[in-house]
């Protein structure tokens, strides 16, 4: 395998400056929505000297305002060293103290409509195009960020549930398995990758709503609100329609939490500073990981360089009665046939075909399936759901919790053997499967040709696909 | 034209006063307003009102650059210093001015000093 090293150096960098970009936009914009010591847009507010007026005065102002935390404080700061000013002034003038403050009050206009003025001024259009701008940018970064973040913690979060199962395992507790593709599909990876988007999604609607808020100078509330419903609309249809993959209901709350993750995202904490994570957080997780997989391992008995535990494939009763009696042998044609089942992957039909086996080489027969069984009719293929089974390759046999097959297709002559499609991809009951050839014999009853053959098929497709599929 | 200058003028009065005062140095907001008040000999007091509608736009539209500084009474006060911006934008606002008042002075038959 060859390395194109230009191309991964202009790809890693680019992305790791669009990430540096973002986050010192977040960093730079946020200044504004909150005062903390360390605050360098933070005024020292100068004290009221218990002036009841001027408190309520400026109570009103600020309900007008609805600015960022930072500019509020901006604005109080300026109007209480003013209205001091002023009213030190007036006193020199002459007037008593409580009437100077009512003079200086009353210069300033009534409180609302001045906190009304001062909005118009700070929230001007150039500035809420630039929140707009600088959010879908941020948006952006929180998304990469946050979908490398989610990664770190689905793959953390795997890792503690893999090991929970293998202890309870051992101590004999039975749990179903959404890992192993054999027994329970990849509902795992669907998981993991909800997970990882749920965690891009709150990271993207909050960087945006952040940085828009401290561009625009607004506050983060009132601008939540926006970005909240662009996010239920944009990550909501991607989580119903885009996000394609195996289901199962698991999967298909798993992708609900992506809006829902979104709006959180938007809302919860939105005023305070996002956390800051730092250089100890992040070895001590690592060396978490390090010591979490090493647990495992020991716990599954398995080691970096072995291969683990091997299960054996241990065959079981197939409950072929189930379907139907097995067809006189006399009826039957002297050369074997199989029913084969062909997965045509995630997204197509699965192809059922029967053909007749010569015993001699193991190749197809030159005759035709349908023209051996000319005393047959109304041959068809039965979907039959599988036998639960847990870590074996394959469905074995017939459920017999179940009375009736969940598919039927007729069989229809192809060049030399039968065949019929099923689309299990797109039932949700599907998964485990075994397919039998039935027909109706000579004297009038249906009778079972063979064994048959099954497999897994994952429901593959979007949530909408799932909610809206055939059980 | 005369009626377009004369609204801008009406609109734009407290943002070419402040400008006006800004070009010396920089101020904070009270001392604005008295500078303005001092300059005009006391005929002109602007609203403290809108005074700082007035200065936060100008800073949000780029003419003025706002920074918190020590004061001698102790707490840190909001100065304010115009821009090169801010300066193109008092050179427009002077001459829409002289503009309007030579207009004036024709229309109202004073002589024009």
């Amino acid at each position: 395998m060859t390395i194109d090293w230009l191309f991964a150096f202009v790809w890693i960098g680019g992305w790791g400056a669009f990430l540096i970009a973002a986050i010192w936009l977040v960093r730079r914009s946020e200044r504004r929505l909150s005062v903390g010591p360390g605050d360098p847009y933070a005024p020292i507010a100068p004290g009221l000297d218990g002036s009841e007026p001027m408190a309520a005065y400026l109570d009103r102002m600020t309900g007008a305002l609805a600015l960022p935390a930072g500019d509020v404080a901006e604005v109080r700061a300026e109007l209480i060293d003013h209205l001091q000013d002023s009213t030190a002034t007036l006193e020199a003038e002459g007037f008593e103290r409580e009437a100077a403050i009512r003079e200086a009050l009353g210069r300033l206009g009534p409180p609302a409509e001045l906190g009304r003025q001062l909005r118009a001024a700070h929230q001007s259009n150039r500035r809420l195009l630039a929140g707009a701008g600088g959010g879908v940018f941020a948006a952006g970064g929180g998304f990469v960020l946050g979908y490398l973040g989610g990664a770190a913690l689905a793959l953390l979060l795997a890792l503690v549930l893999a090991a929970v199962a293998a202890v309870l395992t051992l101590v004999g507790v039975r749990l179903p398995d959404i890992i192993n593709s054999s027994s329970g599909g990849y509902a795992g990876n669907s998981l993991m990758l909800s997970v990882m988007l749920a965690v891009a999604a709150a990271f993207a609607t909050r960087y945006a709503v952040r940085t828009s808020a401290g561009l625009s100078r607004r506050a983060p509330r009132t601008v939540a609100v926006f970005w909240a419903a662009a996010a239920v609309l944009g990550f909501g249809w991607y989580a119903l329609f885009g996000l394609r993959g195996q289901q199962s209901w698991l999967c298909v709350a798993g992708e609900a939490c992506i809006p829902l993750a979104a709006v959180a995202g938007a809302f919860v904490r939105i005023e305070r500073p996002m956390p800051h994570v730092g250089r100890w957080a992040i070895v001590c997780s690592a060396i978490s990981v390090v010591f979490l997989v090493l647990g495992l391992a020991a716990v599954s008995g398995s080691s970096v360089i072995g291969t683990g535990q091997v299960h054996e494939y241990q065959p079981a009763d197939l409950h072929l009665d189930t379907v139907a009696p097995a067809a006189p042998a006399a009826w039957l044609p002297a050369d074997d046939y199989v029913v084969t089942g062909q997965d045509g992957g995630q997204a197509s039909a699965t192809h059922i075909d029967a053909q007749v086996i010569s015993p001699s080489s193991g190749a197809s027969a030159s005759l035709a399936f349908a023209t051996v069984l000319i005393n047959w009719r109304d041959l068809r293929f039965e979907a039959w759901h599988g036998q639960p089974t847990w870590q074996d390759s394959g469905a074995i046999g017939i459920d017999t919790h179940y009375t009736s097959a969940f598919a039927v297709q007729p069989a229809f002559l192809q060049g030399k053997s039968l065949q019929a499609d099923f689309h299990f991809e797109r039932m949700r009951d599907a998964r485990s499967w075994w397919v039998v050839l039935t027909g109706v014999g000579p004297d009038g009853s249906r009778y079972r040709l063979g064994d048959g053959s099954g497999n897994w098929t994952d429901f593959y497709g979007s949530a909408w696909d799932w909610l809206t599929a055939p059980q | 034209m005369p009626g377009r200058i004369r609204g801008q003028l009406l609109k734009g009065t407290t943002t070419l006063l402040v400008l006006t005062v800004l070009r010396d140095g920089e101020l904070y907001g009270y001392e604005i307003a008295q500078r303005i008040r001092e300059r005009s000999g006391g005929a002109f007091f602007p609203s403290e009102g809108a005074l700082y509608p007035a200065l936060h736009a100008l800073e949000a539209d780029g003419a003025l650059e706002a920074s918190w500084q020590e004061s001698d009474r102790g707490p840190r006060r909001r100065y304010y210093k115009i821009t090169k911006s801010g300066l193109g934008m008092l050179a427009e606002h002077a001459q829409e001015w002289a503009a309007f008042s030579l207009g004036m002075g024709q229309a109202v038959g004073e002589p024009n000093r």
